[in-house]
């Protein structure tokens, strides 16, 4: 049964390929340095406190299809933009605050 | 302190018929009765590279499975349908129009807390001695005893020292007339994302912060009871 620390580690994966995609703009990089540092760190406190429940399996498509999202998301302006957008999407199918 | 209407040059002519576009109006007015979450559907649609609905609805679970109440659900089918439109517009110009729809929704939003014919849209603020700005305010309210100044962004990246810096100095000479303005910058993104990107600018302290989870507070007694930058 997928946990909902299994479901951060995903989104912390597709953050970390939309955050080098992103880093293809130079003048950004510090943003996107801190943007990612900012939300991984948020989904791990949701992992700290809850990683070892069980996924409900609406939760766990629903990462699925973000983290494919993510995935084909090739313009790094859009992937900076996805950066914050994935994090959120993922707290809300996991019930939880941005 | 008064206000005038931007100059009509040709990028303004342009952006004025995407505002006019009634796409934007109808998004405005959906997001306006919208919760966080669904604002956040927006978002995701608009930048997003799918064009399926389906695939968007398993995305977000909360707003459009059996949990999901009728209007609720009904308000997130309208909401999606009208982001996959702007979406599908290509890239050039959804970029536009998601400027535009911020805009659109922050005058609804105010529009709730002042007469709405009090809410304007690209207009300059001038004050008495000082050299006019060149860029328009997004949004202004105009009191008789009071104003308020939005530039609107779609996401955290669009804050920069530029934007704040205007905005400040718009409150500083203001209050350099004595007279009341509320500076802001409205931007449609996560309050943690615009931290992220305020942390590494000086602050502004005239100005304040609406995200997109205090975007309900426009509407309030209280205007931008938010953040200051």
């Amino acid at each position: 049964m997928p946990t909902v620390r299994v479901a951060i580690n995903r989104a912390q994966a597709a953050l970390a390929t939309l955050t080098a995609r992103g880093e293809a703009i130079d003048d950004e990089w510090q943003y996107v340095t801190d943007l990612e540092a900012a939300w991984r760190a948020r989904l791990e406190e949701v992992a700290a406190a809850r990683g070892g429940e069980s996924l409900a399996p609406e939760a766990e498509s629903a990462v699925d299809r973000l983290t494919a999202e993510a995935a084909s998301i090739e313009d790094p302006h859009r992937a900076i933009d996805w950066m914050s957008t994935l994090p959120q999407a993922v707290l809300l199918a996991l019930g939880e605050p941005a | 302190m008064r206000f005038q209407d931007a100059a009509r040059d040709a990028r303004a002519v342009v952006y004025a018929g995407i505002q006019a576009d009634p796409v934007v109006a109808a998004i405005g007015g959906l997001l306006a009765e919208a919760s966080t979450a669904q604002r956040l559907l927006a978002r995701a649609v608009m930048n997003g590279t799918t064009s399926e609905a389906a695939d968007w609805r398993t995305m977000f679970p909360t707003l459009f499975g059996e949990a999901a109440d009728g209007d609720g659900r009904a308000r997130s089918e309208a909401i999606l349908r009208a982001s996959l439109d702007v979406a599908g517009r290509g890239e050039q110009a959804r970029s536009q129009y998601r400027g535009a729809i911020v805009e659109a929704l922050t005058a609804v939003l105010l529009g709730r807390r002042v007469p709405p014919a009090t809410v304007h849209r690209e207009r300059r603020i001038l004050f008495d001695g000082v050299r006019a700005e060149i860029h328009p305010y997004d949004v202004t309210v105009e009191l008789p005893d009071r104003a308020e100044a939005y530039d609107c962004k779609w996401g955290a990246r669009g804050i920069n020292d530029e934007v704040l810096l205007q905005l400040e100095s718009a409150n500083g000479n203001a209050q350099a007339e004595e007279r009341r303005l509320l500076a802001a910058l409205v931007v449609f993104d996560a309050r943690r994302s615009c931290r992220v990107r305020l942390a590494r600018l000086r602050p502004f302290p005239g100005v304040r912060l609406v995200g997109l989870e205090s975007l309900d507070a426009l509407g309030r007694a209280k205007a931008a009871a938010a953040v200051t930058t």
